[in-house]
């Protein structure tokens, strides 16, 4: 029996880790900066505080895009 | 006059903490890296706290630039940091995987240790930050 391909795929897959590495993040980045504007929206004297702890929020989840993106590094 | 909040200070201090221990992680992986490899472990074991020492400091930096604007320019300060942030590591590592003078698990364990040492000072800083809820 003949195999046809009828469709075919090259590269490496290491892209997908990159993106999988900057999707996640990237969402929970997006998420915590929108609330803090939501909020800061609703209680503009809160803002100080609300900006402090948005930016320790985003300081943990980039973390993870930052360790993410470095993997080449031990499993290439 | 200019009055610097407490946040403002806050964050100063952070980015001063957060470079002290990067350098004393730098050292500490330098040394590592010259015994787990000579030739390539300190080169690696310096760019790869440098690199975590740059992109931590970006958010910060973002953060600090983006409170002096609008809520839509405090949003595009934030998020454009973030997304520039992540094309830029991508396009260093890049060009790093294939870098002969790359020891890879010396730069990656730098970097990993280095970003869990400066979530730490982070945390701690915010924990014991006294931030008014109202600043005049």
């Amino acid at each position: 029996m003949d195999i046809t391909n009828i469709a075919e795929l090259s590269g490496n897959i290491a892209v997908v880790g990159y993106g999988l590495a900057a999707i996640g993040p990237g969402i929970g980045v997006g998420l915590v900066v929108s609330k803090t504007i939501e909020a800061t929206a609703r209680q503009p004297e809160l803002a100080s505080k609300l900006q402090v702890t948005m930016w320790l929020g985003i300081a943990f989840t980039e973390a993870l895009a930052l360790i993410g993106l470095a993997t080449p590094f031990i499993f290439a | 006059m200019t009055t610097t909040s407490s946040a403002d200070q806050l964050f100063i201090k952070v980015l001063a903490q957060g470079s002290l221990l990067i350098g004393l992680i730098a050292t500490v992986g330098s040394v590592v890296g010259y015994f787990v490899d000579s030739e390539k472990g300190v080169p690696s074991a310096l760019i790869g706290a440098s690199l975590a020492l740059v992109f931590t400091s970006l958010t910060l930096a973002s953060v600090l630039i983006g409170r002096r604007l609008s809520l839509a320019g405090f949003f595009g300060a934030v998020m454009g940091g973030w997304l520039v942030k992540l094309i830029g590591f991508a396009f260093v590592v890049g060009f790093l995987a294939r870098a002969e003078f790359i020891n890879g698990p010396v730069l990656f364990f730098t970097l990993v240790a280095a970003i869990l040492g400066s979530l730490a000072i982070d945390t701690i800083a915010v924990l014991s930050a006294r931030i008014p809820v109202v600043e005049g």
